[in-house]
């Protein structure tokens, strides 16, 4: 469960990222104003095209914005150099991708060990901790597979892996189960809320609305700005989601704690079927 | 601060074995430049070798003068197809070789005349049989030994004749020729002399003496017209230290007796070691040319290659920068990478180089010279060439926005 403390994570203000000019100019986010406090689970939601990657982006450092200010654990990013940026994507920031983006060249073993390459640690101890990380993930079977033999759900578990095992305080997830069947979904959802109990800041861009029960926050993104935030509106009832798309009320959050042994039990059982279906 | 060298090469070792022929390919390019560098400087320092022992051998009292004003840097020697002018008239004359002679602490002088034609005798020797019309004192200088008989010498008639014991085969059918008789130009001779077998077919004077025929100056202006044609003086001066001495003298002893005109050359130590062949020349500079313009194709093939493989791993770029590495570390590994791929083809090539170097020498007459100033010349090219032409595939990689990396599909 969420513990917010005093001073936030991540701070946006009126963060606004253009691209293109002249008449081509599109702004992607236009005034996004966002406080994240640590140890929050946030999903961001939203039709394509809204802003919503751009501003994980941001927040992962992987790109700048054009106007506006963001501050990472009190600090303005953009007085930092491309080199400290480097260095916080390497110890604070974990991103799992849709596409899963493991090095094809690489074993699994060898993708989950490679953010430890830019932290500098030796390769011995390198692989050690890798492979203590796939543990937790049940893959200590896979660990020198490559990762086209690994099934969509492993792949991720994989990735997921990969972005943990630098222990960053922060970890991004941009549409995690993307690509994945809704079994595959189910468990990889399971992973990322285990990691959020444990005290990660998660937060997660997905289209899927089934999924954002599991979040602790709820963020709606429309043409670039923030629509809805349940920020500060957990114990009530959300009001409706703006967008069609949107078809199921976004569930109440406050039943997770009730929900969480039954949802350990479902984990296990999950985790079960899923070895076996790819032996 | 972050040791990561080590993973680098890992990682190349790793991304070149798994395109193995493609990396092949690109590492032969470089490794035939290298090769045909290494084979060059192996035969070179070779050739330069034989000479220099010779020089060494004589002890360094030895100095040559040849006529015009030659330049001697390895440069334009090897860009010069022809160093020596021999379709020009000497400069160098009878009254220079009493003037010599003269000059305090020249202990020997020996004048080359060196003419060309026909020698018969049981049977005709090749056309390109130098005959070398000179003085007692050449034997000294050039330590000639003698294996039968006697060299020529003052008291000798004008129409006698030392030979090599190769010629000497090769015509007479034995190297027993003394007391017998060959006809140079028309001009009958009597052999009184055999020389020993030197084994040198290049040294300072340009002649093989195991091929050659000697005679005495007096007959050799008789062969041409009573016109002596001097291409070289060899001079011994009667101690090493005495010898700069001597060479300053000459020098101005010379130009006064030139009328001022400096149109000669004066040539010791090394200045003389350097090869003196032609040909050699010629196949130095191919050679060269060659490795040159090779290494240059190898070096854009690792460009090119370079620039494929960073296109191709674009996403890889991507994912690698958004796991925490930064502009430093991607342009590393791509460094490396090239720099394998140059140190490959340097490694080969040198070894390839070797092999060849020692297969062309055994159609020579002098054995390749090893060492290590070519092994590393061989090193430093092939680094710098992975180096320089790493660099800006490097830099482009490392130049890559993540963002657009990542949605990249390879």
């Amino acid at each position: 469960m969420a513990k917010p403390i005093a001073t936030p994570v991540i701070e946006l203000h009126d963060l606004k990222k253009r691209f293109g000019i002249g008449d081509a100019e599109h702004f992607a986010l236009d005034g996004v104003d966002l406080v994240i406090q640590k140890g929050e689970f946030i999903a961001i939601m939203g039709p394509s095209g809204c802003g919503k990657t751009t501003l994980l982006n941001i927040i992962g450092l992987l790109d700048g914005s054009t106007e506006g200010d963001y501050h990472l654990d009190g600090q303005s990013v953009a007085t930092l150099s491309a080199r400290r940026q480097a260095r916080i994507r390497s110890r604070q920031i974990g991103f799992i991708f849709q596409s899963f983006n493991l090095i094809d060249r690489l074993n699994v073993i060898e993708n989950v060990a490679l953010p430890l390459t830019y932290k500098g640690i030796r390769r011995t101890k390198r692989l050690k901790l890798a492979s203590d990380m796939l543990r937790n993930f049940h893959l200590n079977e896979r660990e020198y597979y490559m990762p086209y033999q690994l099934s969509g759900g492993q792949t991720q578990r994989v990735a997921i892996a990969r972005a943990l095992v630098n222990q960053p305080s922060i970890i991004l997830a941009d549409e995690p189960t993307g690509n994945l069947d809704s079994r595959s979904s189910h468990v990889i959802m399971e992973e990322l809320s285990d990691l959020h109990k444990r005290g990660n800041t998660i937060i997660m861009v997905t289209h899927n609305p089934n999924l954002v029960s599991y979040a602790s926050r709820v963020i709606t993104m429309l043409d670039g700005h923030v629509d809805t935030d349940t920020h500060g509106l957990i114990e009530k009832p959300l009001s409706p989601p703006t967008d069609h798309v949107f078809n199921s009320p976004v569930p109440r959050i406050i039943k997770i704690k009730e929900r969480s042994s039954r949802r350990m039990r479902k984990l296990k059982k999950l985790h079960a079927t899923h070895e076996t279906r790819h032996k | 601060m972050r040791f990561l060298l080590l993973n680098h090469i890992q990682n190349a070792h790793q991304s070149l074995h798994s395109n193995r022929l493609r990396s092949g390919l690109t590492i032969l390019g470089v490794t035939i430049g290298v090769a045909s560098i290494t084979t060059i400087l192996a035969l070179s320092a070779g050739a330069n070798k034989v000479v220099g022992d010779q020089i060494d051998a004589l002890g360094g009292n030895i100095a040559v003068i040849r006529p015009g004003a030659t330049t001697t840097d390895t440069v334009s020697n090897l860009t010069q197809t022809s160093p020596h002018h021999d379709f020009a008239a000497s400069t160098l004359t009878e009254a220079d070789l009493a003037l010599i002679s003269s000059i305090p602490h020249v202990k020997a002088s020996a004048p080359l005349m060196i003419l060309s034609g026909t020698i018969k005798a049981d049977s005709v020797a090749p056309v390109d049989t130098p005959i070398v019309a000179t003085t007692s004192d050449l034997a000294l200088i050039s330590n000639l030994k003698i294996q039968n008989g006697q060299f020529i010498d003052t008291t000798v008639n004008q129409d006698t004749v030392v030979i090599g014991p190769q010629l000497s085969v090769n015509i007479f059918g034995t190297d027993q020729a003394i007391g017998k008789r060959l006809t140079i130009r028309g001009t009958p001779f009597t052999v009184i002399g055999v020389l020993a077998r030197t084994n040198h077919p290049i040294n300072y004077n340009a002649v093989n003496f195991d091929d050659a025929v000697m005679i005495s100056l007096a007959s050799g202006k008789q062969l041409n017209k009573t016109v002596p044609q001097i291409q070289q003086i060899n001079i011994q001066s009667d101690s090493v230290t005495n010898l700069d001495q001597a060479i300053i003298d000459l020098n101005k002893a010379l130009i006064t007796a030139h009328k001022g005109e400096h149109d000669f050359t004066i040539l010791t130590g090394s200045q003389i070691a350097q090869p003196t062949s032609q040909v050699f020349y010629t196949i130095a500079g191919l050679t060269a040319a060659v490795g040159g313009i090779s290494l240059l194709v190898g070096g854009i093939g690792i460009m090119n290659i370079m620039l494929v493989s960073v296109t191709e791993r674009t996403r890889e770029i991507g994912i690698r920068k958004a796991l925490g590495a930064n502009n430093a570390d991607i342009t590393m590994q791509f460094l490396i990478e090239s720099l394998a791929l140059g140190l490959g083809g340097g490694i080969a090539g040198y070894a390839i180089g070797c092999l060849l170097a020692f297969t062309i020498s055994t159609f020579l007459t002098f054995d390749p010279v090893l060492n290590w100033e070519t092994f590393f010349i061989a090193l430093a090219l092939s680094a710098f060439m992975g180096t320089v032409f790493g660099l800006y595939p490097a830099i482009r990689a490392s130049r890559k926005d993540p963002i657009e990396s990542l949605r990249h599909y390879s």
